[in-house]
């Protein structure tokens, strides 16, 4: 507990450099398209259009999800956001090897680094998806209140376990070359099992606990709950969250503490 | 009165390198898991020592230079000092606030602008935003960037870069700077520049510590010198001191490494000609004692000797000599014929000896040719590079040439004692 305390505290103390180095990843992307931060409402918006176009011309989803578009946009939204991180963290310490190798930076900057810069797309995603509700809500096929406040609260955890993922990803990736690669297999995987395409209510009955115990799921359900059917996330949904971003966390922690000295001298 | 505290204070240090090279070079994450042990692929095969036991202080306001061969443990040094890396065992400790220069430039982004890299350059140096925007114009100003500021960094020359990657160290005002070997970039407008700001940071009471493999400026800048020989403290000396022995160790080396058997010469020009109608068996080089060395200081009285053999009795003979810098280039060369001696007759074995009552050559390595041929100059055993020999001196000089000499000054210039 104390480690985890220490490990975050010192990356607190960093926090002016994380954002500096996010906002370089930021505008490093953006450079030099003419579009500029255009593009990062851009993608999204394609995303959205696409899906709204395909369940509605080609695929009838289910009754119970409608707009199947939106559901699903809020939720691959939150997914890209959590692939991406972790995939960057994987590659973090090899990136900015010479930065670690030649400068006195704490190396947990650059998790944090790849973890807050993804957020930073998620958030700048944000005004399209609430453009979207906007428009459902203009044709009546969602009505959202005040139960999208949950939404941002939601988003904060998931950062954090996201976080500390990241910790273990990049750390580990110091040490083995194929992480990245494993990481994406998982993450696929991951995708298929996690809540994102479809209701946790649409797993099979008998195997409904075995999707519950899916670190995402919580976090998934809660993101359905609060931006797609403007209901209170559910009692069970929070305490996952909190126990499984605790428990990310304290891996991450603990991870990085265990290899944080081979990380200068590998990367 | 009590001395005050050190600026760095190094307690028998020791730094070992672990390596899961073995594992690593076939290991994967997947192979670890796979094992069913994956803590055992993160434990270290070996351990190779950077540092060991290691301890020196230095007081603040001290300028230290560090010096050694490559893979000799400096620039580890220089990292546990940063806190880069962890000691393995010992203490390490650094007063007051620490700048490291290991790269200049080491943080720079190429796709975006020279001032926002400004900015987060000065974050990873440790200074705090308002610090960076109050010595921002300085920092500009001493780079020369100001038309460049915002062009992104990839549009620099990379002497831009550089200049704008020390700017910035030396504006962070640090209480103890270390710098490895970053001097030797740049152009020499720049070097002395930074000379320069070296200097006032002397002025202004902070510490330096720099690694260089330039031994004049070692000798020339620090107080004091450490050597560094395969991760211990070698010597621990006043600058030009610790320099002369380190120059000593690596001509001693050098002659050492002379001595084993040689491998094929060198392709185009043959290190060894000649017909045999006499031949060098020794070439040696002794000091004004009369030992036998290959270390000699400059101004000092050299002898250089060939011992001669030669099957059958001659009557047409020339010994020479020629001593060249290591690049190539010849700085003396005679022999027997040119300094008037007419041959009558040779009966070996027999000893020939050149003797130089002061040797005015600049530090240095050099390279000895002898030879012995007939008046035609037909080789009978020519030999080049056969020993080579190096030239320490207090202070470092330009050229090949260091005469014995003496200023002298009109009235009106004074200097201080």
């Amino acid at each position: 507990m104390s480690r985890v305390w220490s490990t975050l505290q010192r990356a607190w103390r960093q926090r002016a450099l994380v954002l500096a180095l996010a906002r370089r990843e930021l505008l490093a992307r953006y450079r030099g398209g003419v579009l500029g931060f255009f593009w990062s409402l851009l993608n999204p918006l394609l995303l959205l259009l696409v899906y709204a176009t395909v369940f509605r011309l080609v695929f009838t989803p289910r009754a119970d999800v409608r707009p199947y578009a939106l559901f699903l946009f809020a939720g691959v939204l939150c997914w890209g956001f959590v692939s991406s991180a972790l995939l960057d963290a994987a590659e973090t310490f090899r990136t900015n090897g010479p930065l670690l190798r030649k400068t006195t930076v704490a190396p947990e900057v650059f998790p944090a680094v790849s973890t807050g810069a993804r957020f930073a797309h998620l958030v700048l995603a944000l005004p399209v998806l609430a453009g979207a509700i906007a428009i459902g809500a203009l044709d009546g096929s969602v009505r959202p209140d005040a139960a999208v406040l949950q939404f941002p609260v939601v988003l904060v955890l998931l950062a954090a376990m996201v976080l500390g993922l990241a910790l273990v990803v990049s750390s580990l990736s110091v040490h083995f070359g194929d992480v990245r690669d494993l990481l994406a297999n998982v993450l696929t995987l991951t995708f298929f099992l996690t809540p994102i395409l479809y209701p946790i209510e649409s797993a099979p009955r008998r195997l409904r606990l075995l999707f519950w115990l899916n670190p995402f799921a919580p976090f998934f359900v809660a993101v359905h709950e609060s931006a797609f059917f403007f209901r209170p996330v559910p009692a069970i949904a929070w305490a996952g969250m909190i126990v499984w971003t605790f428990l990310a966390l304290a891996a991450g922690a603990a991870v990085f503490e265990r290899l944080r000295d081979s990380i200068a001298e590998e990367a | 009165m009590t001395p005050p505290p050190a600026a760095i204070d190094v307690q028998s240090l020791t730094k070992l390198y672990r390596r899961w090279g073995k594992k690593r070079s076939i290991g994967t994450f997947k192979s670890a898991l796979l094992s069913g042990r994956p803590g055992r692929a993160l434990a270290p095969d070996e351990a190779i020592p950077a540092l060991t036991d290691v301890s020196f202080t230095v007081a603040p306001g001290e300028t230290v230079g560090i010096v050694g061969p490559n893979g000799s443990g400096k620039s580890t040094l220089l990292k546990v000092l940063a806190g880069i890396l962890r000691p393995t065992a010992g203490s390490v400790s650094v007063r007051g606030r620490l700048a490291a220069l290991l790269e200049l430039g080491a943080g720079f982004h190429p796709e975006i602008s020279g001032r926002e890299n400004i900015e987060i350059n000065g974050l990873l140096l440790g200074l705090s935003r308002k610090e960076i925007a109050r010595r921002f114009d300085e920092i500009v100003r001493f780079a020369e960037l100001e038309e460049f500021l915002d062009a992104p960094v990839k549009t620099y020359s990379s002497g831009m870069a550089v200049r704008l990657g020390f700017s910035i160290a030396a504006h962070s005002d640090p209480d103890v700077l270390l710098v490895d070997e970053v001097l030797a970039v740049g152009d020499e407008a720049f070097s002395r520049r930074s000379l320069e700001k070296f200097a006032e940071f002397e002025r202004a009471g902070k510490t330096l510590l720099f690694v260089s493999h330039d031994l004049g400026l070692i000798a020339e800048r620090c107080h004091r010198a450490i050597w560094l020989d395969g991760g211990r403290v070698a010597a621990d000396a006043p600058a030009g001191e610790a320099v002369t022995l380190y120059r000593e160790s690596v001509a001693a080396r050098e002659a050492a490494r002379r001595a084993q058997p040689r491998s094929a010469p060198a392709a185009g020009r043959p290190r060894r000609v000649g017909s045999g109608a006499a031949t060098l068996a020794a070439v040696r080089l002794l000091d004004s004692a009369g030992r036998e060395t290959v270390r000699l200081r400059s101004g000092e009285a050299a002898r250089l000797v060939m011992e001669v053999e030669a099957p059958e009795p001659l009557d047409d003979f020339v010994f020479g000599f020629a001593i060249s810098t290591v690049a190539g280039a010849t700085v003396f060369g005679s022999n027997t014929a040119i300094d008037g001696f007419v041959p009558s007759g040779l009966e070996a074995p027999s000893t020939v000896a050149l003797d130089i009552p002061s040797l005015e050559l600049a530090p240095g390595v050099y390279s000895v040719d002898a030879a012995i041929h007939a008046r035609d100059g037909s080789p009978y055993d020519y030999r080049r590079d056969v020993l080579r020999f190096e030239v320490a001196a207090e202070h470092p000089t330009a050229g090949v040439w260091s005469p014995d000499r003496r200023w002298s000054f009109s009235e009106g210039i004074r200097w201080k004692t």
